[in-house]
């Protein structure tokens, strides 16, 4: 069997950032005891410290050649599933004494915690949406890491996969993926994390975080299939790109990078020229190549109506975002 | 494609080099923090990647079994999410228990050039099973065994439950008449047995129904006094016609999250997206341009706008003459609209009149058609004889560029905080589009002056010619209704009473062009909205909620608030109740009883609304809510019954089915109903039968309506199942669903296998007619072209979209042309502004308390601030502050936000009461002062209908501090 690599393309431009991929997920995949934590799945506000907190300094991938094992992020750094305390607020008549909110001590993080907090200084601050799961990446940290060889890639789509009914939970992973999107699933102690949903790509069923996306942002497919729309926005038009490439673990999901609006100079006035999230820091997301991107999604935009690069990402119709797994679940 | 295998997916030659890479490992690791050296023990290079590693077989198809399911049902969801209403999703079970549900994805694309819909759906929508089966979820009749709101409930039977409601009702009635029984029609009335039960039930007992459309702030009003209707709105995939949309308040990333893809798809065929708001919402950053208003003053914006399109003669000559009013003609000496009745003796008080440019001389405009024959003048002067003399008159337009003269953009400026350059630069980008428009959004009709903020916007977009075409023109609210309800109406015991009189009303001249177009059931239903005040069919829930419920402690405060009223809030209303204008039920003398909370959630809801529990709740005597979970009014009930949801019951949605996605939905049952929940016709079927059996033991067999006819308790059940018993409520949705003349004659059993089909036609409901236009297959919906082509009048005065208003308080108000005029300081003179907006977490409060949703917020309420205002009070974010004003405070925390405007401060909306401390919602700050405009009526179109044109509430000007705890 030909090796071969499912590759997804997220696009910034029209991710809304309403977590519907995130809860999609975790209805599938992660409602069983010991993963309420876990979110496979999380759309981060950009700049932010994301899910875990700091991620991005936490390290991790490979550099030089060499696995790099970062830092371990902690639970709380991930955020807690917060338990309520509904029968205390509702049955045990505390009328008006007791608030409804998570049990326990004020907690201090969460997944989606600096939601739309953004940065830079109003009028001209920005932000932006950012899902984030695991890469499947064709050079996995967490796979080489793993001492207990629990983790694997798939042939058939590239997925990486976890054994849980091998992992040890030894975390190595955790600290060698340089995206921090491994949980540890403390009941079982194994390590978790995205499945790519190998049980519908083997029935030609989209991921859910694609399929069940309403701003239609994902694109889904194989990157070597030159039909594939993946395949046409990370080769052929080369505007979508892999976050923090520099990680070096060659990462399978891709981004269109975001085009905010134009800033307001001092005095109230449009400012044309200036773009709102300041070029240095796409390019220290998605590397140099994230200016080539912006200038050509610009440049075809402009072609009003008339662009190929414009047609794949409007797709008029939802099925061509993922082809070939565009069949119905059902 | 096959997967038994699970061989590493390396080829050989990445294999080469990954183990290449992996013989570098052994050499040094990197390792950032402490790691057991008996791990690395373990590790061995040349074991990298596992090339046949060896697994269990069990794991893949762990994965494997988790995804499948034993059935799969279609459902959507009775959630009251209006603009984004209806989405098909495949339900699944396992077990007899749903385990999740997901889109189904095959609406059709209207056409090739466009987008097509699909896959509609949003996290809440994905995470109703969850809600469903949560700890929130009343499973069993509660009664209360403590105070009021103090959390002490037992669980009893549904029969101990419907006789102490019973009795109750009964008495009330018995001894207050029937309007002293009041029901709040929730959100839940989106699924039809919730609506056809309640408006059945509460008919026969001629109970006050609360029109609550006004008061949450959906009401539209400047549409409703400018376009005559408040309906209109295109498909989602029309957006791609435009060349330029404004996102002019509202957040549709928030409120319309199926749709948004429309939106960021038309930017990259080319349209330019515009976001004009106080704070950078996610909506605006998906914009070309942000332009960043101060609260409240978007009218001073489009008021300079207009300035710069009329003193550059920019506007659409033509388009003004023919659909607007702005050439009739408007006396000099009173400023009232010059009428048949000045100018001839005995002439007609709601006959206007334009000048013939051409024949120089009056002329009468047609009401049934717009297709102009003349040239009225849109500038001039005018002396006219009229049997008492001489007049002088000059067109509306006139007055209008007298008004724009001076709201220059540099004025403007000053008060919006929109450069002048910046207003010219949106002028020109209106100006010169071809096909310009705006999304639809509640949003100004939750703002003090939020009808003239409309009618500023509406006014300038039609100066600058945009209307009635592919992707063109200023939209308000997003309405399409399966008209198969309409004949409830004549279920009515109402409507049997009113039958003789509503012949008589349609003989008259001003309702005959209407006719010309309606059928006969539409007449019936027109005229029973159309006779909203007489027929007292629902009671406007403002006034009802001042005059009941001692709102009025805080809203008589409005004056304080508002410089520009000439008189005392009082006197407004006096007269307005004087006059008739709106309706007010129960009567002033007669307090309320009984109150039914019908999956409503006023505590939450009501602006102010602490105030009802002081005010209102000790006068009465029964508290009753349908609910599916603990809602804040709810915590105040009396008794609750349990109602079943989404996937236990065989509905249709019918509020709130718009043309932004037009189709029409059913939900299936999937399961049982969860614990002893029941369906609400159920509910109102058990009841009534109930009510028939205790009015035997307690000897109170008849009453007497507030229209003085007689009716008996023991006939109510008989009346209430003639059509359908209580567990055959998926009769009524079948009859609903065929008798629909706008669903293309689509059978039940059709719809229950397709879960949807998409709307054929307006149809009969007199709620659709404002989108004025034709469904076609093929192609998307454009509203206003019955205007634009087929010439068909507006349904205001002067039959064109009105923008002068001579109704009397108008005039005192200075309002009689959209105008400027500052907000008030709700709540006292306080630095901050609070506004807010519905927040993409919750459904109003439906799953503002879900676990799963609040894990991915903070956990508790929080309102946002700047940056700038957190550093200067010194805030840290998080943190626990007071927020307070005139009339009340809360706690909450802050979260500090890049995107806030400085002097702002957000409250995202829905939260229950209870989840703030002290039980102090957010609403305790809210002054919602009273707008005498909303209360006007006895003028041809000014006047109540349902929903519409009643005073409503107002949170968008809520001044407030901060202090730290």
């Amino acid at each position: 069997m030909e090796t071969k690599q499912v590759a997804q393309v997220i696009d910034l431009n029209k991710c809304i950032g309403c977590q519907t991929c995130t809860v999609a997920c975790k209805q599938l995949w992660t409602d069983e005891k010991g993963m309420e934590h876990m979110w496979w799945n999380i759309v981060n506000s950009m700049p932010g410290k994301g899910t875990p907190k700091d991620w991005e300094t936490m390290g991790g991938g490979w550099k030089d050649g060499n696995l790099v094992y970062g830092r371990l992020p902690s639970k709380k750094e991930f955020g807690e599933a917060w338990n309520f305390n509904f029968n205390e607020v509702h049955y045990e008549g505390n009328k008006d004494k007791v608030q409804f909110k998570p049990i326990g001590d004020r907690p201090e993080w969460g997944p989606n915690w600096d939601e739309e907090q953004g940065a830079g200084q109003f009028p001209n601050s920005y932000y932006f949406n950012m899902p984030r799961l695991c890469n499947h990446c064709s050079k996995p940290a967490c796979l080489a890491a793993c001492p207990t060889k629990a983790i694997y890639k798939r042939e058939q789509d590239g997925a990486v996969l976890i054994d849980d009914s091998i992992c040890k939970g030894t975390k190595t992973c955790q600290m060698a993926c340089p995206y921090k999107r491994i949980y540890l699933n403390e009941e079982r102690n194994v390590s978790q994390k995205c499945i790519a949903c190998f049980p519908r790509l083997e029935k030609s069923v989209a991921p859910a975080c694609v399929r069940q996306c309403p701003g239609r942002a994902r694109h889904f497919g194989f990157l070597e299939d030159e039909n594939s729309q993946v395949h046409k926005l990370v080769h052929k038009w080369k505007v979508a790109l892999p976050l923090h490439p520099e990680f070096n673990t060659q990462p399978n999901v891709f981004y269109i990078p975001p085009i905010l609006p134009k800033t307001l100079n001092a005095d109230g006035t449009i400012n044309e020229e200036n773009p709102r999230v300041p070029l240095s820091y796409l390019i220290s997301l998605f590397g140099n190549e994230v200016e080539y991107s912006l200038k050509t999604i610009a440049t075809e935009r402009e072609k009003k109506g008339n662009s190929e690069l414009m047609d794949l990402l409007i797709s008029r119709k939802w099925h061509d975002m993922f082809k070939p797994f565009h069949q119905s679940p059902v | 494609m096959e997967s038994d295998s699970k061989s590493s997916g390396f080829n050989k030659q990445d294999r080469r080099e990954f183990c290449r890479s992996c013989a570098k490992l052994s050499l040094g690791f990197v390792i950032a923090t402490t790691f057991p050296a008996s791990l690395l023990a373990n590790k061995s290079a040349s074991s990298y990647p596992p090339l046949k590693p060896p697994f269990k077989p069990g794991f893949e198809d762990n994965y494997r079994n988790k995804w499948t399911w034993d059935e799969v049902h279609l459902g959507t969801h009775n959630l009251n999410c209006w603009f984004q209403q209806n989405c098909l999703f495949h339900v699944y079970t396992k077990d007899g228990k749903i385990t999740r549900e997901e889109q189904v994805g095959n609406y059709p694309q209207t056409n090739e050039k466009v987008p097509d819909f699909n896959p509609r759906g949003c996290q809440k929508g994905c995470s109703y099973s969850d809600f469903m089966y949560s700890e929130a979820r009343i499973k069993h009749p509660l009664k209360r065994t403590g105070e009021r709101g103090e959390g002490k409930w037992e669980k009893i039977s549904w029969d101990e439950a419907l006789t102490g409601i019973a009795d109750k009702t009964i008495q009330a009635i018995h001894e207050n008449g029937t309007k002293s029984v009041v029901v709040d029609p929730g959100g839940n009335i989106v699924n039809y047995l919730s609506f056809y039960s309640l408006f059945r039930f509460f008919d026969f007992l001629d109970s006050t129904i609360l029109d609550i459309n006004c008061e949450l702030g959906d009401d539209q009003q400047g549409a409703a006094v400018t376009y005559g209707e408040i309906s209109n709105d295109r498909s989602g995939d029309d957006y791609f016609y435009s060349d330029l949309i404004f996102i002019w308040g509202g957040n549709p990333a928030y409120t319309q999250i199926p749709n948004f893809h429309f939106l960021t798809e038309a930017k990259y065929n080319g349209t330019k997206i515009v976001a004009i708001s106080p704070d950078m919402n996610a909506s605006a950053i998906k914009a070309d341009y942000y332009v960043p208003v101060k609260p409240g003053t978007d009218s001073a914006l489009a008021n300079a706008m207009a300035h710069i399109i009329i003193s550059e003669k920019l506007y659409n000559k033509h388009l003004l003459q023919e659909q607007t009013d702005l050439t009739f003609l408007v006396r000099s000496d009173n400023n009232k609209l010059l009428r048949e009745s000045d100018v001839v003796k005995d002439g007609n008080k709601h006959v206007l009149y334009r000048w013939d440019n051409r024949k120089k001389r009056l002329e009468i405009p047609s009401q049934s058609s717009l297709k102009l024959h003349t040239d009225p003048a849109i500038e001039g002067e005018f002396i006219i004889a009229t049997y008492q003399g001489e007049l002088t008159v000059r067109p509306v337009f006139e007055l209008l560029k007298d008004q724009l003269r001076e709201f220059t953009p540099e004025k403007a400026s000053e008060i919006c905080g929109v450069a002048p350059e910046t207003i010219r630069k949106l002028t020109m980008m209106l100006v010169n589009a071809n096909a310009a428009t705006n999304t639809c959004t509640s949003n100004f009709s939750k703002f003090y002056h939020g009808d003239l903020i409309m009618r500023s916007q509406i006014l300038v977009f039609i100066l600058a010619g945009h209307l009635g075409k592919k992707g063109d023109g200023f939209v308000t609210c997003s309405f399409l209704v399966a008209d198969g309800g309409n004949k409830i109406l004549n279920e009515l015991e109402l409507t049997k009473d009113l039958k003789y009189q509503y012949l008589f009303k349609y003989a008259a001249p001003f309702w005959m062009n209407f006719l010309k177009r309606k059928d006969w059931n539409q007449a019936t239903y027109k005229y029973v909205l159309d006779s909203f005040v007489d027929s007292r069919f629902m009671a406007n829930s403002t006034m009802f909620w001042n005059l009941h419920g001692g709102l009025i402690d805080i809203s008589k405060r409005t004056n304080e608030w508002d410089p520009h009223l000439k008189r005392d809030i009082k006197e407004y209303i006096d007269e307005m109740l004087k006059k008739k204008w709106q309706v007010i039920d129960p009567p002033l003398s007669t307090d309320p009883k009984v109150y039914f909370s019908w999956a409503g959630n006023a505590i939450r809801r009501v602006r102010g609304s602490q105030k009802l529990l002081t005010n209102l709740w000790p006068k009465l005597d029964l508290v009753v809510a349908l609910e599916m979970r603990m809602s804040s009014t709810a915590t105040y009930a009396d008794y609750i019954l349990p109602v079943s949801g989404a996937y236990e019951k065989s509905t249709v949605m019918v509020a709130n089915t718009n043309t932004l996605s037009p189709f029409f939905h059913t939900t299936q049952k999937a399961v049982e109903n969860i614990g002893e929940s029941k369906d609400e016709w159920e509910i109102a079927c058990l009841l009534a039968k109930k009510i028939k059996e205790r009015s035997r033991k307690l000897k109170i067999v008849n009453f007497k309506t507030a229209r003085k006819k007689n009716r008996k308790f023991t006939e109510m059940y008989k009346s209430l199942t003639s059509f359908a018993k209580e567990k055959e409520s998926e009769l009524i949705s079948k009859r609903m669903t065929e008798e629909s003349t706008n669903l293309g004659g689509i059978s039940w059993e059709k719809l229950k296998e397709q879960g949807y089909t998409r709307f054929t036609e307006l149809g009969t409901n007199p709620a659709s007619f404002g989108n004025a236009c034709n469904i076609k297959k093929g192609e998307t919906i454009s509203p206003h072209t019955w205007h634009t082509e087929k010439k068909d009048v507006w349904t205001t005065l002067s039959g064109r979209i009105q923008f002068y208003i001579d109704h009397d308080w108008y005039l005192e108000l200075n309002e009689q042309l959209p105008i400027h005029k500052d907000p008030p300081k709700a709540g006292g003179d306080h630095p901050f502004v609070l506004t807010g907006g519905h927040t993409r977490w919750s459904i109003h409060s439906l799953m503002r308390t879900d676990p799963g949703l609040l894990r991915l917020q903070r956990g508790e309420p929080f309102t946002l601030i700047s940056v700038a205002d957190a550093r200067k009070n010194k805030l840290q974010d998080d943190e626990m502050v007071k927020i307070f004003n005139d009339v009340g405070y809360y706690f909450s925390r802050i979260k500090i936000s890049t995107t806030v405007q400085p002097g702002q401060l957000i409250m995202y909306h829905g939260w229950e009461s209870y989840q703030f401390k002290e039980g102090k919602s957010y609403r305790n700050v809210l002054a919602s002062p009273l707008n005498p405009i909303e209360m006007v009526g006895d003028y041809p179109y000014l006047r109540p209908v349902m929903a519409v044109r009643q005073p409503g509430m107002s949170d968008r000007d809520t001044r407030v501090g901060i202090e730290k705890v």
